[in-house]
């Protein structure tokens, strides 16, 4: 990938919007509804949870969107220093194997930053376990990391050609 | 190598082009190969023999004689610059350089008065002998009459959509116009490849530089000319094909698209399966059906707002049609200009050789057939001047050292100009060096394509332009493992050995090709290489006013050029079309009308990768992208749903509509 930093921005919005909140939408719901410690957890999706429905949660429902938005915040930022970095490679590109390594040193920044108590003021209810946030990231990363790879592509036909940036080329 | 001779004639420019020995007869006979009309003149005055670079002229019997600057000969030798005088004419000669052929059919050479002309005279190319041919007067002026056009009996069809070059540069536009939604039946291709295939041209380029089918190409897994969202690009592809036959070689594919170019070499496709891949996207959008056999020769604005093109069906593909038969025009509201490479001249000391030894074979360009060479290396051994690095020299070795295993008496003299000590240098990176040749994957810094590089190129002015690419391009090649071992085993085992220095001359001395290099600075003494055969890699030299169809569109229409700063590979220095952003020809809108371009056409403009798949593919979706903001016929805006659309479209092989 060759990523511009707006184009870098643009991305991550997307793959916010459109992967990240139903990815978590679906997570939060099922954290929250049958949690960790409800006996249904492991049986899930194939039990007859579906046919319960129970109430959800509000404080548990909401933890997940939360530590989504942290992520994005710190993601928005970080960006600014993977541009830095890319200056340094003579293609000015960003492999494969960084967006990989990075998405997850995006995801310890913030579980950590959690973990210390750093972000207590967005988590007054309690942090989020390891587990937790790991299963939650993952759900989310793997799509995300396909998205790059391919799926956003297929849609948006200009995109690889303006560095991530949405929308059309301007005309002059 | 074709001698031109030139003369005035009532205040007019003349000239021919004359290939072979002769002898060639000047007269007033209208029968001579040179019509003088005069009565000074005899009817058989003087005729020309041409052996290798030495041109030989005799009076045969001439009634008022024959003088070369001044002195009165009747068999002598007419050097050039030398003013043969037959007459009240001063005849003058100069030499057609000699072009590495870059495509099989060149059919219907162009009109010769818009060929190279001799410093020495004054370019009559405005006075157009082609003029007096086809298309004739009906193309003197800028903007030609559409009832000219159909009273000349010769239109062939009028259409909306018109690619002309036929090339892979004409694929990737046409196949964005199909899959914008245009229907075949709104489209023609003009071009000359016999099969009417897309690659023919850039295939034989890659065959004779030394690239075999199931070798691969310098180029991205992403970089798809069959498939505008480039995915799944050839990687995963090959991914699959290998899986399914169980060979977890694969795997290999799909690691190195994770892991270029940091972790592993960058993953490049093999040439079979871009030619395959080119074959099957051509089927679906009905190419063959949009396809028109023809050379172009000249383009105009017609008075309707659109443009007519005048084509000649190469005779190979109307057997038996008289000329002027086969001498059409179509009609079009939107072109797109993707002629490829310009014919290309040899260096200058080659152009003395072949000159000198018309006949020898041994020395070669590397974009010129030379297959024998490695043949007779196999059978005889011998010794090969590589001149020039790079890519193709980085082929050219590879294809040597294949030719060793068979016969180990050969040996690599490879020379250069200079040693490379460190590589170029951009913002806070600096291009690597290895085997004294700096090395990057593709031929310009990824970025170029789609990222900060392309941006910024966009957004800047001419004159940076220029500086920029002098620093991004440059004579590079591929970091590829089999070729670091090649040029480490050759240097170790001692059959491969670098010159550096200028080349003062080339000689041909017992069957061998003597390289004499300068002299330098403290080092006076001159060296001679002596070698059974020279391939120069060092790239082609390119100009645009080579092509007739462009020398004339630019001359009629004043169409600006790019600016190009001296340096850099020869193949670089092309000061191609000034195009927009949106690659829009500046100057050749006619009302709705519109013409883009290109490819190589637009070296040196507001994108530098122009000359590749990934491109070709940009200039595509820029173009076709401005033909659905001006409304035109068919053209979607290609939004997201429809994209998802033509890409199951693709995926399951059924036309686009």
């Amino acid at each position: 990938m060759t990523p511009t930093l707006l184009g870098r921005w643009h991305t991550r919005l997307i793959l916010f919007f459109f992967i990240g909140l139903p990815v978590t939408f679906l997570y939060a719901w099922y954290l929250s509804a049958w949690g960790l410690s409800n006996e249904y957890t492991l049986a899930w999706p194939f039990s007859e949870v579906w046919l319960r429905l129970p109430p959800v949660e509000l404080s548990i429902f909401q933890d997940p969107f939360k530590f989504l938005f942290a992520l994005l915040i710190v993601g928005l930022i970080l960006d600014v220093g993977y541009i830095q970095i890319q200056r340094f490679h003579w293609d000015q590109d960003w492999p494969f194997a960084y967006q990989f390594f990075f998405s997850w040193v995006e995801f310890f920044l913030v579980f950590y930053a959690m973990d210390f108590g750093f972000l207590d003021f967005m988590f007054p209810d309690g942090r989020i376990p390891f587990s937790t946030a790991i299963w939650h990231f993952t759900w989310v990363f793997i799509p995300s990391f396909i998205g790059v790879l391919a799926l956003i592509q297929i849609f948006l036909v200009r995109w690889r050609f303006k560095g991530g940036e949405l929308g059309r080329h301007p005309i002059r | 190598m074709p001698i031109e001779i030139s003369w005035q004639h009532s205040g007019r420019a003349e000239r021919r082009t004359f290939d072979g020995r002769g002898p060639f007869r000047i007269g007033r006979s209208q029968n001579g190969d040179v019509v003088l009309d005069h009565p000074q003149v005899s009817r058989l005055h003087v005729e020309v023999t041409v052996d290798g670079a030495s041109v030989r002229i005799e009076d045969k019997g001439s009634q008022n004689g024959t003088r070369i600057d001044g002195r009165s000969v009747t068999s002598a030798t007419w050097s050039q610059g030398e003013a043969l005088q037959i007459g009240p004419f001063t005849l003058r000669y100069g030499w057609v350089a000699a072009q590495v052929e870059l495509s099989r059919v060149e059919p219907a050479p162009a009109p010769r008065a818009e060929r190279r002309t001799p410093a020495d005279e004054p370019d009559n190319a405005a006075a157009g002998g082609g003029r007096a041919q086809f298309p004739g007067a009906l193309f003197e002026g800028r903007t030609v009459a559409m009832a000219a056009i159909k009273a000349s009996g010769k239109l062939a069809a009028e259409i909306e959509y018109l690619a002309i070059g036929g090339g892979c540069g004409s694929f990737c536009w046409v196949d964005h116009l199909r899959i914008y939604g245009v229907s075949a039946s709104a489209i023609r291709v003009l071009g000359v490849a016999p099969d009417k295939s897309p690659y023919a041209k850039w295939g034989r380029l890659c065959r004779v530089s030394q690239i075999p089918e199931h070798e691969r190409i310098r180029s991205n897994s992403i970089s798809t000319p069959d498939n505008i969202w480039g995915f799944p690009g050839y990687a995963s592809r090959e991914f699959v094909r290998d899986v399914v036959h169980g060979r977890m070689v694969g795997f290999k594919h799909i690691l190195q698209v994770f892991g270029e170019p940091v972790l592993t070499e960058s993953y490049t496709p093999r040439l079979g399966d871009v030619f395959k891949s080119f074959d099957v996207e051509a089927k679906r959008i009905g190419w063959d059906q949009m396809w028109v056999h023809g050379q172009v020769v000249s383009i105009r604005k017609t008075d309707d707002e659109r443009f007519v093109v005048a084509y000649r069906v190469p005779n190979e593909f109307a057997p038996g049609a008289a000329r002027a038969d086969r001498e059409r025009f179509m009609v079009a509201r939107y072109l797109q200009l993707a002629t490829g490479y310009p014919a290309s001249n040899f260096l200058p000391d080659l152009q003395d050789f072949k000159r000198a030894h018309p006949d020898v074979s041994a020395v070669v360009n590397a974009y010129e057939e030379h297959d024998e060479i490695y043949r007779s290396l196999e059978q005889k051994g011998g010794t090969v001047l590589i001149r020039g690095r790079g890519i193709v020299a980085s082929r050219v070795l590879q294809r040597i050292f294949e030719a060793r295993i068979k016969n180990p008496n050969i040996r690599v003299l490879h020379l250069n100009r200079s040693a490379v000590t460190e590589g170029a240098k951009y913002d806070l990176a600096r291009r690597p060096v290895r085997a004294d040749v700096q090395q990057q994957p593709f031929n310009w810094p990824k970025a170029c394509w789609g990222g900060t590089l392309r941006k910024l190129l966009e957004d800047s002015a001419p004159e940076q332009r220029s500086e920029l690419m002098k620093v991004w391009g440059g004579t590079t090649t591929a970091d590829r493992d089999d070729w670091n071992v090649i040029i480490e085993q050759g240097l170790r085992d001692g059959w491969l050995k670098s010159f550096y220095g200028s080349v003062q001359s080339m000689n041909y001395q017992n069957g061998q090709v003597v390289t004499r290099l300068e002299g330098r600075e403290k080092f006076q003494e001159s060296v001679d290489l002596v070698a059974d055969y020279v391939v120069d890699c060092t790239g082609l030299v390119a100009r645009l006013d080579e092509t007739p169809l462009l020398a004339d569109l630019t001359r009629i229409y004043d169409l600006p050029r790019n600016k190009v700063s001296s340096g850099g590979a020869p193949e670089s220095s092309l000061a191609g079309l000034a195009v927009t952003n949106a690659f829009e020809v500046a100057g050749m809108q006619n009302g709705r009308g519109r013409v883009w371009a290109a490819g190589v056409v637009t070296a040196n403009g507001p994108y530098a990768a122009v000359d590749s798949f990934l491109g070709l593919q940009y200039a595509a979706l820029r173009s076709v992208d401005q033909l659905g903001v001006l409304r035109a016929p068919g053209v979607s805006r290609f939004g997201p749903l429809r994209s998802l659309g033509q890409w199951l479209r693709w995926c399951t092989g059924r036309s686009p509509s």
